[in-house]
Parts: structure tokens; C-alpha cells; sequence
């Protein structure tokens, strides 16, 4: 079989997509860690196989994919192990649906607080500003370098932060209500769009502490555990390096009380 | 299994979805709505709204099955297609990725910026030329507040400079983006005939008169817009038009990228 070579970061958010659904597939892959902050990403070895300088990005042999979503989508296609998606045509839609809500509307809200208050002041702390600004400057698209300043130096108007908060907040309760009508996300059985839910959700009662706890989001609390205890989870979220990953171990806990705001955002572990 | 299309005029994303339906064999009632009268939030028996109400495409196509509103044009042509007669997905699961990255190229970048331009040609009037009480009446029938301010950017003319030039450079990627596609001769842009050429064409046929210099001099597109409009499922489409040009219909669509 043709060597599979995965360029990925933290198991969180599009990083984590393919690096979970290759696990839960039972596919062999070489991991190669890029360090988004060292802007890893942006060097020539890695614009030598992804020119746009996102990441994820897979080699399967001599085919180079990219988008975690999409990534996915032709794991679970292409190789065999356990289907990650069902037969029914229209819980496929389901599933396709819910990917791209998570992907295009609420995981951008979630990723403007986390680079915000957490990865941004980071990443400035470490690397300093005229390297960073530098790096930016060599990065190929237009609109990636504008995403890219924004989020390091967090340039997000108020306006911004609230939408964002806003949508955080109407996007959990959507999950919540969802998860109660069945055990997974968006079909009877685990799915793509568990995996995508759960690289999303999973540090929610540490970064949301409010909005997501044991009182008032037990859907997602069962729902997270469980995919939590999936063997293939415990063996991806192993490849993370920093505290980023390790927020993950949050699940470990039976009970997890509500906590005001300001323990989620201000205590520097989101 | 009773399926009922609710779509606006054919173009953009309805048309996308009727073209698919057409090709896909799968008996499904038509229904034209008025997307600007607000019909698409006050359907009839509809049990799970979810998808309608928050979907990303804004006033996409809804095809209600069992009581569920399914929207999204792309996934709504992947379960046509899947019902039916499955031959507008590449069988091959690099290709099928190739196809969902065009698709993505679409909907992300071209769709917003198309539905921008689109409405404010044509659905500003009309929103506009509203009284304050029905206005107001349909909007709180939009149960997302995002899409609600985008109806409400519309109606009030709020199309700043700076979006509607990087509108018109998005359409203009997307035209050049299949002129090339196509360099190599080929018919259809995956080769096969697909979901990308139908979701592609609905987004593109209204730009060719609001963005005419995207399209200027470029033979290979002209001719593959050709060949989508002589297909029969789109010649079909068409058919269920209400009015004389329904590539000048447009309705709120996905918003513009908040990252930038």
C-alpha cells in the first residue's frame, strides 16, 4: 500500500480531523509535527508539498491533500477499517451538514476566543513581534496573512469578539439539543462528524466553563466522554506536545460543575 | 418516501439543486417559493427546521424529507445523486476530493461574493420598496440573526466599496479558476460531468452581465457555460422559471468571510 505521510499540529481543531479519523480507521501513517507557532508551515520544505501553507496536509504516495474536512472524507473512502460513514443517504447529509456548520460558522467564533486569549499572546511571548510580522510577510495568500495578523496580534473588534461569543454560545446549545435526540452528533452511529465535533468540543468545559458542564450541557458531557474512552481518541490526543493537548484530560472527570466565565477565559488554559 | 423541493428561481443555488434533481431521476415534488417574500421560513410541515434555519448557504434551496428540512445545494445534490441514479460523483476517492475541493472553492469564495453582487442589483429594490411593518414582519420570521442582518444590510443599500471590489475579484477568480480548469479540453470540469459543473454554473450564469470583464475573452468558459445551459436537467430548470431572466433573481446568500 502507498505510504500515507500526515503534516499536522496540535490533535486539536483541523489538525486533529485526520489525525483521529486515520487512527479510528486503523491506518499507518507517518506524523509529521509542524509547529504552527514556529510558522513551521510557511517554510519551503513544507510549501514544497502544500504551496497554500495551511495545515493539515496528507500524502497518500504521490497524491497531496488538504483540508481537514475534506481529508476525511477520503480517508474514510479510500481505506478500509470501521465506516465513519453510514449507508443511509440521508444521515450522510446530516453528517455533511454538520461538518460544515462546525467548519465554516462555529469553529472560526471558537478559534477567535482561543487565539484571542490563549494561542495569540502565546505565540507573541515566544517568538517575539518583528519575527513573527516577518513570517506573516512570507506567507503565499493575501487573505491568509490578513487571518494571520489578526489572530496573532488579536485585532478583533469588540463587535467581532461579540459575534463570536454570540455564536459560541447559540452553537453549544445546538449541539446540546442534537446530542439529545440521538447518542451520536448527527446519525446512530459514530460518524465523520463526531470526529470533526469532537476536535471542536472537547475543551469546551474548560474554556466555556459555564456553557458547558454537567448541569446545563449533559448531552455533550456524555457525548465527549465517550468518544474520549475510544481507544483511537487516547492514542491521538499521545502526539500532542504542548498543554494545548493535555486539556483533553478534563474528560477524566465524572462531574464537572459550572464555573463562572472569567475561570475559562482569564485563567490562561484555554 | 415524500420529498418536496422548495427552490427560488432557478439560479444560483436552486438552480444547482434542480439541474441535480434532474439528473439524478429521483421523484421529487417542485415547489417555487418567493425567497424575497420571506416563504422560505414559514414552510409547511416542517419537524426539524434546524438545518434550514442555521444552514450557511442563507436562502439556499430546502428539500423537506420526512418532516426534516435539508439544505446546503452541494449536499443536497449529494443525496439526490446518492437516491438516485449516482452518476455525478467520481467514483475514485481522490477525485471525489478533488470535486468537494472545487465545490468548497465555490461556496466559500464565490457563492458569498456572487449573492453580494446579485442582491444588490436586483433584491435591494425589491427589499427596499418594502413597508417598514412587513419588512419587519418577515425578518422575525428568520429565526438566524446573522442571516436576519444580511436581509437587513440589503434592504438598507449597506454594500461598502471594499467588499464589492473584493466581490467582483472572487467572481473573477471563479471564471478564471475554470478557464483554466478546462485548458487541457476536457468537457466537463472533472472530467465527468458532476455536482461541481451544476453548483458552479447556478453561482456563475448572473455574473456574466453584473461582472462582464471576468468573463471577456475567455472562449473555453463561454463554451462550458453553453454546454451546462443545453442539458436538458438545466433546460428543465429553467422551464420553472417565473420570470423572463431568472439569472437576475438573487436572495441573501452565505455570508462574506469574517476572518478577512
Amino acid at each position: 500500500m502507498a505510504q500515507v505521510t500526515l503534516y499536522h499540529w496540535e490533535p486539536n481543531a483541523n489538525s486533529g480531523k485526520p489525525m483521529l479519523a486515520l487512527m479510528e480507521k486503523g491506518v499507518q501513517f507517518d506524523s509529521h509535527y509542524i509547529d504552527m507557532l514556529n510558522f513551521d508551515q510557511h517554510k519551503p520544505e513544507y510549501l514544497a508539498i502544500n504551496p497554500q501553507g495551511t495545515i493539515p496536509a496528507m500524502t497518500h504516495g504521490t497524491r497531496v491533500l488538504v483540508e481537514s474536512t475534506a481529508i476525511m472524507e477520503y480517508v474514510n473512502a479510500e481505506f478500509d477499517g470501521p465506516d465513519l460513514m453510514p449507508a443511509n443517504a440521508q444521515d450522510r447529509w446530516r453528517i455533511r451538514w454538520w461538518m460544515k456548520f462546525m467548519d465554516q460558522w462555529l469553529a472560526p467564533s471558537f478559534s477567535m476566543f482561543g487565539w484571542k486569549f490563549f494561542v495569540g499572546p502565546n505565540a507573541l511571548a515566544a517568538h517575539g513581534q518583528d519575527k513573527i510580522e516577518a513570517q506573516i510577510a512570507r506567507i503565499p495568500l493575501p487573505e491568509r496573512q490578513t487571518a494571520w495578523r489578526k489572530a496573532v496580534f488579536g485585532l478583533f473588534s469588540e463587535a467581532e469578539m461579540a459575534e463570536s461569543g454570540r455564536r459560541i454560545g447559540v452553537g453549544i446549545q445546538m449541539l446540546e439539543a442534537e446530542l439529545g435526540k440521538r447518542e451520536w452528533l448527527a446519525s446512530d452511529q459514530y460518524s465523520l462528524a463526531d470526529v470533526n465535533g469532537f476536535n471542536l468540543a472537547y475543551a469546551m468545559p474548560l474554556s466555556q466553563p459555564h456553557l458547558a458542564n454537567d448541569e446545563v450541557t449533559p448531552n455533550i458531557m456524555r457525548w465527549l466522554r465517550a468518544i474520549y474512552r475510544r481507544p483511537a481518541t487516547r492514542e491521538c490526543w499521545k502526539l500532542g506536545r504542548t498543554p494545548m493537548a493535555s486539556r483533553v484530560e478534563i474528560l477524566e472527570q465524572d462531574y464537572i460543575p459550572p464555573r463562572d466565565e472569567s475561570e475559562g477565559i482569564s485563567s490562561g488554559v484555554r | 418516501m415524500a420529498m418536496i423541493l422548495y427552490h427560488g428561481e432557478p439560479n444560483g443555488p436552486s438552480l444547482a439543486v434542480l439541474a441535480a434533481l434532474g439528473e439524478s431521476g429521483v421523484d421529487a415534488q417542485c415547489r417555487r417559493i418567493d425567497l424575497l417574500a420571506g416563504a422560505r421560513h414559514t414552510l409547511p410541515d416542517v419537524t426539524e427546521p434546524l438545518a434550514r434555519d442555521m444552514g450557511v448557504e442563507g436562502e439556499g434551496p430546502v428539500l423537506v424529507v420526512d418532516g426534516e428540512a435539508m439544505t446546503e445545494s452541494v449536499f443536497i445534490a449529494q443525496f439526490l445523486d446518492e437516491s438516485g441514479a449516482n452518476t455525478l460523483q467520481p467514483k475514485d476517492a481522490y477525485a471525489h476530493w478533488q470535486m468537494l475541493m472545487w465545490c468548497r472553492r465555490i461556496t466559500e469564495r464565490c457563492a458569498p461574493a456572487a449573492a453580494f453582487l446579485g442582491c444588490k442589483a436586483s433584491a435591494q429594490p425589491v427589499l427596499a420598496g418594502m413597508d417598514e411593518a412587513a419588512f419587519t414582519a418577515l425578518s422575525t420570521t428568520i429565526a438566524s440573526e446573522d442571516l436576519r442582518a444580511r436581509w437587513t444590510a440589503v434592504r438598507a443599500g449597506n454594500f461598502p466599496d471594499e467588499q464589492l471590489a473584493d466581490s467582483v475579484t472572487k467572481v473573477t477568480d471563479a471564471a478564471k479558476k475554470v478557464e483554466d480548469q478546462l485548458a487541457d479540453g476536457r468537457e466537463w470540469l472533472m472530467g465527468d460531468l458532476t455536482i461541481a459543473d451544476f453548483e458552479t454554473y447556478g453561482w456563475l450564469a448572473g455574473m456574466v452581465d453584473l461582472v462582464p470583464d471576468a468573463f471577456a475573452g475567455k472562449d473555453r468558459l463561454s463554451g462550458w457555460l453553453a454546454r451546462v445551459a443545453a442539458r436538458p436537467s438545466v433546460q428543465a430548470a429553467l422551464a420553472r422559471a417565473s420570470v423572463p431572466n431568472p439569472q437576475s433573481s438573487w436572495a441573501p446568500g452565505p455570508e462574506i468571510n469574517r476572518w478577512g
